[in-house]
């Protein structure tokens, strides 16, 4: 290999040299960039100091919280400083991409590493942490009165919808933090053009769908979630199957392929084939809020906390035309919506005084001043929707806040939160990861043409009947 | 010996250490949403996949994979490196070009073309076909056509790779071998039949050889492309590995199909490797 | 000889419709990145757009930049890089003069180290470094990229070596120079383009890596390729963002490819332009 001469060596020398000098040069500047700006807020202790327990019974200790990069998330970890001067506890946040945060939280619980003290929990996981008893019950820290003061806190303030979801077994195991229920999302403007109202029933969701439809101009009927994932596809499906009186159990036994299913997966099919974009079936719902944002969706049903999202000036064009309504009925004249919430549950792995730190700082998050603190208290451009308290859902305060969304925003979202959540919108158990996984990709099948909508159905049921039989 | 020692010694405790506790948990019932089940399980997660359809789909769609990735590459490498290299000038811009997608990371590669190349409506491939009066497609959302783009994804990718390995076997053969071959009036396809060929086929072999490894345990490019999905329509054996042990939890049962994997990677090789010097 | 002129156009032709395919998504994100997202969203997508840096501000200077990313990517590539190299090259040179069976045992030994599949490795090298606490440490990161670099650089290393005439290390050690010192003043500086390769491939490797990083980083270690992902988040995703922070992770790497783009073609082509089939 005569190439390798002398001149390419001190080439490569040289770029070896700079290559050093740049390292040189960035671990200097390390210290500057790593120092986030940490302006202490001086916020206001009093409102948390009226709750009558010693908030600096686990001074010193250190918690690690995960969450997943969000803004709720984000406007807590900005007035964490105030836990930490009330509590003399220190906190420290790790974002997790959604897609890692259980497969971590998951990692650190079976392996009881106790890293994280606590993370934020999808609802339907926690028969599996229970049943591995990686996490603590919760009862007994919201009985203690020298951990909770009951009326400060005030539990049963929180929806039960939420609390529920986040229970096993008649006992609870984490209190939500942030949440969402599924609403229908519509363009006022579209509909009041061809004299449309909200849907009250699946039948008039597809008509007003096939009435706005108009492929060649770019603007469809309605759009659902459509891509594959326990999260995506069997996040709107669910609440079809429950509202066509599908049933989850049979005695102990998972059923997925009764005809009640079999008739909700065909009207998902037929309604995305029809009136959605081609695309769909690929779709997430943040793909989804895109398309309406830009104008081409006359209708959506997704989580209530997109319309932030439709909100945006740098992206909507259609800020102003939006209203909301309840999901429409379904042929058993059941309305069901989604029940979602991060909670924040206790690691069973932590000694005792990181388990009091920790449910300080989980009581802490769920009360009703921090809740009201990083929605419109918040100093900042992104003010949470996804409030956890009933009463805070009623303050004039957050309607006024919430007031250009649209029509019918709090009351469409809060009357779906308190009247048509159930809390067997999924079956929960603890094989729920491989059943949502199996159901999503049966789902999907069906969507894209690959099965028909009772095949699909069937080899799911197969699939489920051989994770839970072994 | 002495100089082998400290690298040997690092290599036994990061890898071999690893893959006697993966051997291990292959070899047990670990399913994390059923731990009243967890227990010694001897062959069971071998002896289940014989009954798993799940898992014969998989190994297919890798063979799919692998075959179609690799010959591809090999073919469209070579092609494009007989012609350039009958171009007079600009050669140099065409390997800058081709390093490009080499050095990206796998992972940013699908995502890239989950979100500017294949996206319906707004993807390139759309924009064009579109332009060219053809329909629009689903590229990832199909299931057949979701196979045909991660393939495409892949030797996107990796054909450079192939390219360069020829362009430069190429550029480094003897000129007067083909001087001697045109004054014997050979015809184009002659020579290159039957001197070209032969003088590059180490290269072809050595592509082929590096190609089939990576083909086989190509992973994250799927993964931020299609996750697998749409339905299976691509999931490799890898990717079911990660699904059964992240997603669904069962870590024996992944677990043993990382062994499988692992198996059919190293026979494979060993064969190749075998054959290769055996020639 | 109007003939070959126009093969010559179409082979012209043809090597642009070829860099287009090769460089164009690249430059379609470098676009992307230019845009307000409002743009990105147009329909029918736009080449022509009033360009913003806002993108690359927010990226770099915002509230979740990639700044401190970047430096973690860079210390994880460099270090284990630096350290891959401290350990392969005695022993790709010791590799390369061993017998012939034991060569070839310990060879594919070392190449069948690199193909276990990562997705089997996670938890226990997720275990071990929770074990020695070095979850989220450069050294826990570092240590598990050796894993699979290692490996990698013996094995490109070696093909190096064995080009060195015997007589010419005999020679050295005739000379009463050790077999360190041997290695140092004699061999060394025959395999430096071989090293400068494998130094460039290292680094690529290291860079580029994903999913140890997810796993094993976090909050301190999160190299830029992890990062970037935060730009999908649950609630929206800011695809013109996306695209600076991409455009961010991979600029290090193509101005490396486009900088050291002879070494990387002769990295390419090790063993395979020679003949090989030295090599175990």
């Amino acid at each position: 290999m005569k190439e390798r001469t002398t001149k390419a060596m001190a080439q490569g020398r040289r770029r070896m040299l700079k290559q050093t000098a740049a390292l040189g040069a960035a671990a200097v500047a390390a210290p500057y960039v790593l120092r986030s700006a940490h302006a202490q807020s001086n916020a206001d202790v009093a409102p948390y100091t009226q709750a009558k327990i010693d908030w600096k019974q686990a001074q010193g200790a250190e918690i690690a919280v995960a969450v997943i990069p969000a803004s709720y998330f984000d406007n807590l970890i900005a007035i964490a400083p105030t836990f930490e001067a009330l509590t003399g506890v220190k906190v420290r946040f790790e974002k997790v991409p959604p897609g890692q945060i259980r497969q971590k939280a998951m990692l650190d619980l079976s392996s009881k590493t106790a890293t994280y003290a606590t993370s934020a929990t999808d609802p339907m996981y926690y028969p599996l942490y229970v049943s591995n008893k990686w996490i603590d019950p919760i009862d007994h820290y919201l009985n203690d009165n020298a951990l909770t003061d009951k009326a400060w806190f005030d539990n049963d303030d929180i929806f039960k919808a939420w609390r529920d979801a986040n229970s096993y077994e008649g006992k609870p195991y984490a209190v939500p933090y942030d949440g969402e229920v599924t609403i229908q999302v519509y363009r006022k403007d579209l509909y009041d053009a061809k004299g449309l109202k909200a849907a009250d029933t699946l039948d008039e969701f597809l008509k007003n769908a096939a009435a706005i439809n108009d492929p060649a101009n770019r603007v469809y009927g309605m759009a659902l979630r459509g891509f594959a994932g326990a999260g995506q596809n069997m996040y709107i499906y669910p609440s079809l199957f429950r509202e066509f009186g599908g049933q989850w159990f049979k005695g102990r036994k998972v059923v997925v392929d009764s005809p009640e299913a079999v008739k909700a997966l065909d009207w998902y099919v037929n309604a995305e084939s029809k009136y959605a974009p081609p695309a769909v079936r690929n779709w997430n719902w943040p793909d989804i809020a895109d398309a309406f944002s830009q104008g081409t969706l006359g209708c959506y049903i997704d989580a209530h906390s997109s319309a932030s999202v439709l909100m945006n000036p740098e992206k909507s064009k259609v800020i102003g035309k939006i209203a909301y309504a309840r999901w429409p009925k379904g042929p058993t004249g059941k309305r069901c919506t989604s029940i979602w919430n991060w909670g924040f549950p206790i690691n069973a792995a932590l000694n005792d005084k990181q388990k009091k730190a920790t449910w300080l700082f989980i009581t802490w998050a769920a009360s009703a001043e921090t809740q009201a603190r990083t929605s419109w208290k918040f100093n900042g451009p992104a003010k949470r929707t996804g409030l956890n308290r009933a009463s805070l859902w009623k303050s004039p305060d957050f309607v006024a806040m919430t007031k250009d969304y649209g029509p019918n925003f709090v009351d469409a979202a809060l009357t779906s939160l308190e009247q048509d959540t159930d809390v067997d919108w999924r079956p929960r158990v603890p094989q729920w990861p491989a059943i949502g996984d199996t159901m999503a990709t049966a789902i999907q099948a069906a969507l894209v043409g690959q099965k028909n909508a009772k095949q699909a159905l069937d080899g799911a049921q197969a699939r489920i009947d051989q994770v839970l039989k072994s | 010996m002495a100089l082998f020692l400290p690298a040997l010694v690092v290599l036994i405790v990061t890898t071999s250490a690893p893959l006697v506790y993966l051997a291990w948990t292959s070899l047990e019932r670990i399913d994390l949403s059923m731990p009243w089940l967890s227990g010694f399980a001897g062959a069971g997660n071998y002896l289940q996949m014989g009954a798993d359809p799940r898992f014969w789909h998989s190994l297919w769609l890798t063979l799919i994979y692998t075959v179609s990735t690799v010959v591809l590459q090999v073919l469209l490498g070579l092609g494009l490196a007989l012609l350039v290299l009958r171009i007079p000038k600009g050669q140099g811009i065409l390997r800058v070009a081709a390093i490009l997608p080499i050095v990206l990371a796998p992972v940013v590669v699908g995502l890239f073309w989950r979100t500017l190349v294949l996206a319906p409506d707004v993807g390139l491939v759309d924009v064009v076909t579109r332009a060219l009066g053809l329909p629009s497609y689903n590229w990832l959302g199909d299931p057949k056509l979701a196979l045909l783009s991660v393939i495409a994804i892949h030797t996107w990718q990796w054909t450079p790779f192939a390219f360069l390995v020829m362009l430069a076997s190429l550029s480094s053969l003897p000129p007067d071998v083909f001087e001697a071959a045109r004054i014997d009036r050979a015809s184009a396809w002659q020579r290159f039949r039957y001197i070209t060929l032969p003088l590059i086929r180490p290269a072809i072999v050595i592509v082929v050889i590096m190609r089939t490894m990576i083909a086989l345990s190509a992973f994250a490019a799927i993964f931020a492309a299609t996750g697998g999905g749409p339905g299976t329509a691509t999931e490799i054996l890898n990717l079911y590995a990660y699904r059964t042990s992240f997603s669904e939890l069962n870590l024996g049962y992944g677990a043993a199909l990382a062994m499988v994997l692992l198996a059919i990677t190293l026979a494979v090789s060993f064969v190749m490797f075998r054959a290769r010097r055996a020639r | 000889m109007t003939g070959k002129r126009l093969r010559t156009v179409v082979l012209v032709a043809i090597a642009a419709v070829l860099l287009a395919i090769w460089a164009f998504p690249v430059l379609w994100a470098l676009l992307t990145s230019f845009k307000t997202e409002r743009d990105v969203l147009a329909y029918p997508p736009t080449v022509i757009f009033t360009p913003t840096l806002r993108n690359y501000a927010d990226v770099l200077f915002g509230s979740a930049s990639l700044l401190p990313n970047l430096l973690s990517s860079v210390i994880v590539a460099g270090v284990s890089t630096f350290v891959t190299l401290l350990l392969a090259i005695p022993a790709a040179y010791a590799l390369a003069r061993l017998e012939l069976p034991a060569k070839r045992a310990s060879g594919f030994y070392v190449l069948a180290t690199q193909m276990l599949p990562p997705v089997g490795l996670i938890i226990p090298y997720y275990l071990v470094l929770q074990k020695v606490g070095m979850l989220d440490t450069y050294t826990g990161l570092i240590v598990i990229y050796l894993t699979f670099s290692l490996p990698f650089a013996i094995w490109l290393l070696v093909s190096y070596f064995e080009d060195i005439p015997r007589e010419m290390e005999e020679a050295a050690l005739l000379d009463r120079a050790g077999r360190f010192r041997a290695l140092w003043y004699v061999i060394l500086p025959q395999v430096r383009g071989g090293i400068a390769v494998t130094t460039i491939f290292v680094f690529l490797n290291a860079w580029n890596e994903f999913l140890f990083a997810v796993v094993l980083g976090g909050n301190r270690v999160r190299p830029v390729t992890v990062a970037m992902f935060n730009y999908i988040s649950v609630e929206q995703t800011l695809w013109a963002k996306l695209a600076a922070g991409a455009m961010l992770a991979m600029a290090p790497v193509i101005l490396l490819g486009l900088i050291a783009q002879r070494h990387i073609v002769k990295g390419l082509t090790v063993g395979a332009v020679k003949g090989g089939g030295r090599r175990a």
